[in-house]
């Protein structure tokens, strides 16, 4: 397990294992900071962001054969984050983040570079400030998969996008590639998605939803047909749809919840 | 006693009429049964009486216990005990069956609400209608097959314990085995509780376990036949093309 605190300007390595970890000199023109990570076994890493007040881009590069799972808990303050991941032959990458800071812009590019390279992204956000996210998932090698899942819930003065870019190159066959993202709309301003899906050969199962709304009718129905209130029920729908597939940070995340819902 | 009564009930979605002056009358201790060609407003009754804002009432009343309930949400419906039990229950991801149990009982017993003895009860269901243990863990019927669906409702419907269990052909989707289990759960909380039950179906089969006082058919949103368990035996060899043609004549 590994562990990085960064509060502040502050970077902090709590715990090492199985990594090699980098900082990088901050650019004090661009107040931007770099921080590199190279997997080389099986391993966690859980990042745990407050109040960050520079610019921050991270570099994760996963060896050949090597599983790790990335735990991410953004809180307070504002955030413009980088992610590049690189991904070797046979390797795993999975994310879970959660999200519950104000103004928040990420850019993330996911490089499949090994055959066999696979990646789960799964992202919670709560949307109160605006919020922008893109990727750019490049399945540079066969039989790569890509899940990217993101959900945000907007609320209050909310302004959330999401922008999902996947491409896969004529002759790089067996690829499977995944997009869903969903929006629970609960403001007045605008939410958008953007699926996008560059795809230049026919060996290739991709599949992309997008949903931006409230709550369907029948679920709310199907809960109030048991007795519990209308709030109640958006209450529950809002905490499964966002503790769905959460598990390192699912405890704050269920208070985070607690917080805005109850 | 609690009687449910539905008069001259005039039922449109979008711009279809479903039901058409339809009346019926359901008292605690009873057992109905509606049977009926596809497409007669079964479903839309059962529904309707629930209080799916999908469904707009344009004629008749809804009455429970001489109280006028066409207007009640639908929660106020369940907390005075009602129930249905769906022909399609939905899967709801990251809503687990525990939460989503715990949060109706609180609904219905406020501080009453004993953690152990629902432990306890939820338990005795499961073993009782061949369920997996961990299924109160996992999201409202995500990943069930459609009969483990149909023992959900079982289930909740135990929890729960309404006055009027509406049940629509929670038989559909059953292997022999699940519908012989489901069909003794019911009789079994029927006899226990004695609750006025309208029961949904397109096959005598089901009646093999729960016993029904009345049986109706149903045609083009209003009923058109009624009669006894013997009815339901009538339709299995006859048909309803027959009986409802008989019923025009």
């Amino acid at each position: 397990m590994n562990k990085l605190k960064i509060y502040g300007e502050d970077i902090e390595i709590e715990s090492k294992d199985g990594v090699e970890i980098s900082i990088g000199e901050a650019s004090k023109f661009l107040n931007v900071q770099s921080v590199k990570i190279k997997v080389l076994e099986d391993t966690d890493i859980v990042i745990d962001a407050k109040d960050v007040e520079i610019k921050l881009d991270f570099y994760i590069n996963v060896l050949q054969d090597v599983n790790v799972n990335v735990y991410e808990y953004k809180h307070d303050g504002n955030y413009k984050f980088q992610y590049k991941y690189y991904l070797e032959k046979n390797s795993f990458l999975n994310i879970e983040k959660v999200n519950d800071g104000d103004e928040i812009k990420e850019m993330t590019v996911i490089n499949l570079n090994g055959e066999g390279a696979k990646v789960n992204f799964n992202l919670k956000t709560i949307s109160k400030s605006d919020e922008k996210y893109n990727f750019l998932v490049y399945h540079n090698a066969k039989n790569t998969i890509s899940n990217i899942i993101n959900n945000g819930v907007n609320i209050l003065d909310g302004n959330l996008e999401f922008n999902v870019s996947g491409f896969v190159s004529k002759g790089i066959i067996g690829c499977d590639i995944n997009q869903s993202a969903r929006i629970i709309n609960m403001a007045q301003n605008t939410c958008v998605i953007k699926p996008n899906l560059f795809i230049d050969e026919e060996d290739v199962l991709a599949n992309h939803s997008a949903l931006i709304g409230t709550f369907s009718s029948d679920e709310i129905f199907y809960l109030m047909s048991r007795g519990i209130s209308k709030e109640e029920s958006e209450n529950l729908l809002t905490k499964g749809f966002l503790l769905n597939g959460i598990t390192y940070y699912k405890d704050i995340l269920e208070k985070i919840i607690n917080k805005y819902w109850r | 006693m609690n009687i449910l009564k539905i008069d001259n009930l005039c039922v449109k979605v979008e711009d279809k009429i479903i039901l058409k002056d339809f009346n019926l009358e359901i008292k605690s201790g009873e057992i109905h049964v509606i049977m009926g060609p596809n497409g007669t407003g079964k479903s839309t009754l059962t529904k309707v009486i629930m209080g799916d804002s999908s469904y707009k009432i344009v004629k008749g009343k809804i009455s429970y216990n001489g109280k006028v309930i066409n207007d009640m949400p639908v929660n106020e419906r369940a907390k005075e005990g009602i129930f249905l039990g769906m022909q399609m229950p939905l899967a709801i991801e990251g809503v687990t069956n525990a939460d989503f149990l715990r949060s109706a009982l609180r609904a219905k017993e406020g501080d009453n609400f004993k953690l152990l003895s629902f432990i306890r009860e939820v338990d005795f269901l499961t073993k009782k209608l061949h369920m997996d243990p961990d299924m109160i863990h996992r999201g409202i019927n995500d990943g069930f097959s459609g009969g483990e669906r149909k023992k959900n409702e079982i289930l909740q419907m135990n929890i729960l314990k309404p006055d009027v269990v509406l049940l629509d052909e929670i038989d559909s989707g059953l292997d022999v085995d699940s519908l012989k289990i489901v069909g003794q759960a019911v009789m079994d909380y029927y006899k226990e509780r004695k609750p006025a039950i309208l029961l949904v179906t397109h096959y005598q089969r089901l009646l093999d376990y729960i016993k029904p006082d009345f049986v109706h058919v149903m045609n083009n949103g209003k009923i058109v036949l009624s009669g006894d368990s013997s009815l339901a035996l009538t339709i299995e060899t006859e048909g309803y093309d027959k009986l409802v043609g008989k019923c025009d004549e």
